[in-house]
């Protein structure tokens, strides 16, 4: 179980032209901002290429491309160095976003994605399970948001009275 | 020791935030680790989906799908 080998493999997959751009978002993502908290997944957001002779856009490529490397795929998952990765096409403007201002970290010399963390804590206010309310709340504790980039994504995505619903459930108390 | 709330919550603030500082790579070979204490820790059907192979992970993310006011997964 490697998660470093899943971020060689999907570089590789795009440098092998399977996918045009990846981001990585959830509780993955997080880490490169929070500490580390207990996943049992790793969501990657591409946008894949349409396959020849359709309009239709489908991860059957990237299934494809793993499978041949050993990857095994598990419903809506595919298993990678014995980590189950989801591929997710960008759902909403908000992901679509998060996927084109993602920005370049190095992991020991590799390489990766990842969305900001402005955008990671406005996905999370959007999703709204509490896991991702906590995570919401990791992020603002941990003081690595920017307030003002946090707000325009906020405002520009229609976020904005759901942040005033948390603030008023979970920051009005705080110290 | 101390039974100090107020320095209980800072001194695990300040443990938080020692943790998040640490170098990415460390990070996510603490997350390698992490995960293999949850398939441990966790029982099929409790906040995460086994599949036949055996395989654990979360519920997939309700990754809210179409244009602002349009229709919702």
């Amino acid at each position: 179980m490697n998660i470093r080998e899943v971020i060689k493999t999907i570089n590789q997959m795009q440098a092998d032209g399977v996918i045009e751009r990846y981001a990585v978002g959830g509780a993955v993502g997080a880490t490169f901002y929070l500490e580390p908290v207990a996943t049992l997944d790793v969501d990657v957001f591409v946008t894949f290429k349409p396959e020849a002779g359709s309009v239709n856009i489908s991860p059957q490529g990237i299934y494809d491309y793993l499978t041949a490397r050993g990857g095994t795929v598990q419903g809506e998952y595919i298993v990678i160095s014995g980590w189950p990765v989801q591929f997710l096409p960008p759902a909403n403007p908000l992901v679509e976003e998060a996927l084109a201002q993602a920005v370049d970290k190095d992991v020991a010399g590799t390489s990766v994605r990842v969305f900001t963390a402005e955008h990671l804590a406005a996905v999370a206010l959007q999703t709204g399970h509490a896991k991702d309310k906590a995570r919401l709340l990791q992020f603002i504790e941990a003081g690595v948001l920017d307030p003002a980039r946090f707000q325009t994504v906020l405002t520009r995505h229609g976020l904005a009275a759901a942040w005033k619903r948390f603030e008023q459930q979970f920051l009005r108390d705080q110290p | 020791m101390t039974f100090d709330l107020a320095r209980i919550l800072e001194s695990k603030r300040a443990f938080r935030r020692q943790l998040a500082a640490r170098p990415i790579a460390e990070k996510l070979a603490m997350l390698d680790a992490l995960r293999e204490r949850e398939i441990t820790l966790r029982q099929p059907g409790q906040s995460a989906v086994t599949e036949s192979s055996g395989v654990l992970h979360e519920k997939p993310a309700p990754y809210r799908t179409g244009r602002k006011g349009g229709k919702k997964r």
